[in-house]
């Protein structure tokens, strides 16, 4: 019989741990064995999460797989679903469909230096991406995280991104952090700390504190929308192509799978769905499709 | 492809063969609109129509449709999908052309369950048909259906010269063998004739040639403004669009709160929720970026073929007169 790929599949979650005010780390657990077994995704891709009763949303995933059949999330309480999804018990049944989208291009970027871009929660889709290449760390050159939060607070994964502050040059990475609000004590502190990788104000500001080499490198963004236009700035100041700078963006991606509609962007000459085309799309995909950024 | 011919007194014996393949609607004359509705006998059907306002979309990704339902208690989501044998009489070439553009999002990609199982169950007739003063469909050579039928009627002085476009098509044709004839040469010559008269019956034209750059370079223009300071945002050119499809999707819940069913049903690319994603953040926030986005849409290359099949449909329905055509002819600057 023809699969159905609108009917949700049943998960459970198994891990919800309050990281913000606002944002939730969960882990999810398909029950279908055999799904679990086939069930994977790559940095840069998303699930849709229903809630019954309530509806369903896109989400990406903040991690690499490391145990078949699940998958972590990582959930501002932002709408309706996200709301019900805040308020879920460990064991708590929820629906899964996916993983949907193109996600970044790992294979392609081997061999290069990466520079991750994120800003806010936009760090949780990157964080998937920080892992596979420390996971494959021999596959890559340098690899560089900018992090721009607004507050102390605000930031997610706080011991995991702590500990990079302080000791990533040794685990292969080189970790900035950026924060907006210059009365925040405890990032004052921070900076103290780490003066050369922690500093007061945006995150393109962190472009001050490294040389990049732009004939091998791949940057990497995801953040508000506002931010793009930014960074793409800062990069194409440097010298980096358009082709080598990645983003994944944020539409209302309803269906996942290219059918709803409503995350369609672009003009007669590209038109592109954001779910099915991307999320993650290139500064040239921008440069020739209006309105993506 | 194979031809064969119908008597005009045979009409109604074919009809009456359809409907052992399946529910059979054709396009009935409702006040002074046109609906496909479901029919009885040939008698009730009016084949000389213009256009129906909704097209035959509606059989295929329903108005409204249940998905499933789900139930928390027993922790489970349930296909509710429902088999129903239809035949759509009397479809034009344009409608056609439609589905088979619908045909490649919702089959040849990530089949959609729900429309390809209702497209396999369905036997689709078209019927031949003359253009009306909004009829634009030969600018985009949708005038014609060359194939994505499994019959297709053209109307003959005695009887209709048939094109037997699919397996399922001949199998039809072979119950109702006394019912059809061989096409004899003079039947091809009128519908020779007949074709070549009709090129010569349209008076409205879109020029299509680097439409899509044209869009592109009007991106800023005016002419948005312009025609969103008319329209309504009301989304009828969405719902009769035989080649719009956005859907939107909602779960309604029984009195006890543990189950319920989601349904989606046609969604509007004019309505202010579209872009709007959770947070309140709107990536389609005015009615000029709605209308511009709906005409990009509808005028960008999907393969070789505008997503458009010139039906007319959304200025005849356009409660605000507003002229798909007449707009387009702007953007490129023409008017």
């Amino acid at each position: 019989m023809m699969e159905n790929v609108l009917l949700p599949k049943l998960a459970k979650i198994v891990k919800s741990e309050k990281m913000t005010a606002i944002e939730r780390f969960l882990q999810v657990e398909v029950l279908d064995k055999k799904f679990a077994e086939v069930f994977d995704y790559q940095p840069g891709q998303f699930i849709e999460v229903s809630i019954m009763g309530v509806g369903e949303a896109p989400i990406s995933t903040c991690s690499i797989r490391t145990k078949k059949g699940v998958i972590d999330l990582c959930v501002r309480n932002v709408g309706r679903v996200t709301n019900a999804i805040h308020h879920l018990n460990i064991g708590s049944l929820i629906g899964i469909r996916g993983p949907y989208g193109n996600g970044f291009p790992m294979e392609e970027m081997e061999g290069s230096n990466l520079l991750l871009v994120a800003g806010g929660l936009g760090v949780a889709p990157l964080r998937s991406v920080l892992q596979y290449a420390l996971k494959n760390r021999a596959k890559y050159k340098d690899i560089t995280v900018f992090y721009g939060i607004r507050t102390y607070d605000t930031m997610l994964f706080r011991d995991e991104f702590y500990n990079l502050l302080a000791e990533g040059d040794k685990l292969g990475c080189k970790f900035y952090l950026s924060y907006e609000d210059s009365k925040d004590k405890q990032c004052i502190s921070l900076e103290a700390e780490h003066s050369e990788r922690c500093m007061c104000g945006v995150v393109t500001k962190l472009f001050e504190r490294i040389k990049l080499s732009p004939e091998d490198t791949y940057a990497i963004i995801c953040g508000p929308p506002i931010m793009y236009r930014f960074v793409v700035q800062e990069l194409t100041k440097k010298q980096v192509p358009p082709e080598k700078i990645y983003m994944t963006l944020e539409r209302r991606m309803k269906c996942g799978i290219g059918k709803c509609g409503h995350c369609i962007i672009g003009d007669g000459t590209s038109i592109k769905y954001v779910c099915k085309d991307g999320p993650v799309f290139t500064y040239w995909d921008a440069l020739h499709t209006k309105g993506m950024i | 492809m194979k031809y064969v011919k119908l008597p005009k007194e045979n009409l109604d014996a074919f009809v009456e063969n359809l409907k052992t393949h399946g529910k059979v609607y054709g396009p009935v004359k409702i006040g002074e609109y046109y609906s496909f509705q479901e029919i009885n006998n040939s008698k009730e059907m009016s084949l000389e129509y213009s256009r129906t306002m909704i097209p035959p979309k509606k059989f295929f990704l329903k108005l409204k449709e249940r998905l499933f339902t789900f139930n928390e208690e027993k922790g489970e989501y349930k296909e509710t999908l429902e088999e129903e044998k239809i035949v759509v009489f009397g479809i034009h070439p344009c409608d056609i052309n439609a589905l088979k553009l619908m045909d490649k999002i919702y089959i040849d990609e990530t089949p959609d369950k729900y429309y390809k199982m209702r497209r396999e169950n369905a036997v689709i007739v078209g019927y031949g048909c003359h253009p009306d003063e909004y009829c634009f469909c030969h600018s985009l050579g949708t005038n014609y259906a060359a194939d994505g039928f499994d019959l297709f009627l053209h109307e003959l002085k005695d009887g209709f010269f048939v094109r037997v476009g699919s397996d399922k098509g001949n199998a039809i044709v072979s119950e109702i063998s006394e019912l059809i004839k061989d096409v004899e040469g003079s039947d091809i010559e009128e519908f020779r004739a007949a074709e070549r008269k009709r090129e010569k019956e349209y008076t409205l034209e879109l020029n299509i040639r680097g439409i899509t750059d044209m869009l592109a370079l009007a991106y800023e223009s005016e002419v948005w403004k312009e025609y969103a300071d008319k329209c309504f945002g009301c989304g009828s050119c969405n719902l009769v669009c035989p080649t719009c499809r956005c859907y939107d999707v909602v779960d309604n819940v029984n009195l006890n709160l543990k189950s319920g069913e989601r349904l989606r049903r046609l969604d509007s690319c004019m309505l202010r929720k579209h872009g709007l994603v959770a947070g309140g953040l709107n990536f389609r926030p005015t009615r000029i970026e709605r209308l511009r986005n709906r005409f990009n849409c509808k005028g960008s290359l999907r393969e070789d073929t505008l997503n458009c099949v010139g039906c007319g449909r959304c200025t005849v329905y356009c409660p605000s007169q507003i002229d798909y055509v007449e707009v387009l002819k702007k953007v490129r600057g023409e008017l």
